[in-house]
């Protein structure tokens, strides 16, 4: 069997940050990988020591253009930490309310990507038509349908107008049944079943030891959410874990739609504490003294890790960073090797990096730098087509008749 | 629950110093030499999850904050590492905690401490950059900054 080598990236669709991995596959299997990382450093570590503790916080919003409140969440944290500040009670309402109308958007962005790489276009575009709705009542309670600027330290920066619940409450509802009938399909068609079943298993004890956090490690049965293990402003609103057992991108997918529904419910929890919890959003902090903290949130994709060294002036004299995909990414090297090179991209994709644009840069070259195969994204939909065939014998109906008529005309 | 924290604590008692405790955050300096053992003790025994490793530098040395997490209580340990400016290097503790692989290569590439005993120790972040050479780490504060000129038309 001959090998050879498939270059994917560095500056790809399916990665938040631009890497590039090095596949080599023998036949159709994968028998390794390897990644590089580095196109996309901006050193947002480094300018932080030279901005004031506010400012950082609009700084680490623009990290992730995604998940982009879920960076300056676990920055508060941090600065909070340091001096124990408490936050008014409707402050963490505020602030759990933007927190899981995010996580609803950022997973339905997950769920459509999954079904343009399967082949599955229709679900990509009903996926982005619920998830419309969500960036409207983004627009209406912060003023930006991305990009929120809702956090400071010791509260909110905008308080939230109690006039709008009924308007919220028809869209959860709407994104509720959607999901139910979501889950359903999955469930129900054999093709997708077969293309996500046993797909990309990634066992419990490779989750343990690769240190992998969020719906990546809680498809493989780990136990772990920030949001019900240290909660900072989530310990107002009951939170239900949502964990499978079995590893594959079939959990990841039921675990994204069960938690878009459990985070439906925690708003529906706030918008109900709304109508109670009346006062101040914001406690004053004059200034932070010397010390150290740690704050973390759960991102959609994952713990997001912020550490704060101050010495007592406004700027912070060490600020550190980890976004949850850090360690999500390695993981990699744990579920892709050994299964079929068309599988490899819902694999690699199943961890949820962020995408920005389309299979641009996958080319497969032999190892004489000849050209010799369709992209990835070709290779998965080529294979969902074939089960498509041999799963569903098609039986011609009247209309399916005229189509060919008109195609042999 | 409390008593997985308290034994730990009496158990490596003689190697902490320097010990803080707050609200779920736990700060203790150890030594290098005792580093893996403590590693190991905390993932192993006590099934913490290591989030990540902060580098810092101040004015006397490096120092090196590992960050681990106990998932069932929500509590952080962690243990911090001083190591000297001129020839900064700390025991890996990759062969224990395959997810602590990234994590050194990102400290070696930015900071410039040597991981003893990590196979594939090579730079991270600017591995691919024609701005920084290899033995250049952008986070330190008197680096060897090479000057670019610009070719001027």
């Amino acid at each position: 069997m001959s090998k050879c080598r498939i270059p994917l990236g560095p500056f790809h669709p399916l990665l938040e940050e631009a890497e590039f991995f090095n596949i080599k596959v023998e036949g159709e299997k994968v028998v390794d990988i390897e990644m590089e990382t580095g196109w996309m450093h901006r050193g947002h570590e480094k300018i932080s020591e030279t901005k004031t503790f506010t400012q950082s916080i609009f700084l680490v919003e623009r990290i992730c253009g995604i998940c982009s409140t879920s960076h300056p969440f676990a920055c508060v944290n941090a600065i909070e930490d340091i001096d124990n500040i408490e936050i008014p009670e409707r402050a963490k309402y505020i602030r759990v309310l933007i927190g899981e109308l995010e996580r609803i958007h950022s997973h339905l962005l997950w769920v459509c990507l999954a079904g343009h790489f399967i082949g599955y276009d229709t679900l990509w575009m009903w996926a982005w038509k619920y998830r419309e709705p969500i960036l409207q009542l983004s627009e209406m309670i912060t003023g930006n349908r991305n990009h929120y600027a809702m956090m400071r330290v010791g509260g909110v920066g905008r308080d939230f107008d109690n006039s709008l619940i009924p308007k919220i409450i028809p869209v959860l509802d709407m994104i509720e049944k959607k999901m139910v009938m979501l889950a359903g399909a999955a469930n129900d068609d054999p093709v997708l079943r077969s293309r996500l079943k046993g797909v990309g298993v990634l066992t419990k004890e490779d989750a343990i030891n690769y240190c992998a956090n969020g719906p990546t490690a809680r498809a493989s049965g780990v136990d772990i959410d920030v949001r019900r293990d240290d909660p900072t402003a989530y310990e107002v609103v009951d939170v239900k874990v949502i964990v499978t057992p079995n590893g594959d991108v079939y959990d990841k997918l039921v675990v994204r739609v069960l938690e878009i529904i459990e985070s439906c419910h925690i708003i529906k929890q706030c918008l109900k504490a709304f109508e109670k919890v009346q006062g101040p959003i914001i406690n004053k902090v004059k200034e932070i003294s010397p010390g150290e903290g740690i704050g973390r949130y759960e991102a959609p994709r994952g713990e997001v890790f912020h550490y704060i060294r101050s010495d007592g002036s406004n700027r912070p004299l060490r600020h550190k960073v980890r976004a949850p995909s850090f360690s999500n990414i390695p993981t990699y090297k744990a579920s892709c090797v050994g299964i079929p090179l068309a599988d490899a991209l819902i694999t690699l994709a199943s961890v949820d990096p962020c995408y920005c644009c389309t299979e641009r840069s996958i080319k497969a070259f032999d190892i004489n730098g000849k050209k010799i195969e369709h992209n990835l994204l070709h290779l998965s939909r080529k294979k969902t087509e074939r089960l498509q065939r041999e799963l569903i014998p098609k039986e011609k109906s009247l209309i399916d008749g005229i189509f060919d008529l008109s195609l042999s005309r | 629950m409390k008593e997985k924290e308290q034994i730990f604590f009496e158990k490596f008692k003689d190697k902490f110093t320097k010990i803080i405790k707050k609200k779920k955050r736990n700060y203790f300096n150890v030594k290098n030499k005792d580093l893996i053992e403590i590693a190991d003790y905390l993932f192993n025994t006590m099934k913490c999850r290591l989030s990540i490793c902060t580098a810092t530098e101040v004015y006397d040395g490096l120092e090196v904050l590992y960050h681990f997490t106990d998932d069932t209580t929500g509590t952080y340990y962690n243990p911090r590492v001083k190591t000297s400016l001129k020839n900064p290097e700390i025991n890996s503790i990759t062969p224990i905690i395959e997810g602590a692989n990234w994590i050194e290569r990102e400290m070696y590439d930015l900071f410039g401490i040597k991981f003893k005993g990590h196979q594939d120790l090579k730079k991270l972040l600017t591995i691919n950059s024609p701005e920084f050479s290899e033995d250049d780490h952008p986070m330190r504060f008197k680096r060897n900054q090479k000057v670019k000129v610009k070719s001027q038309k």
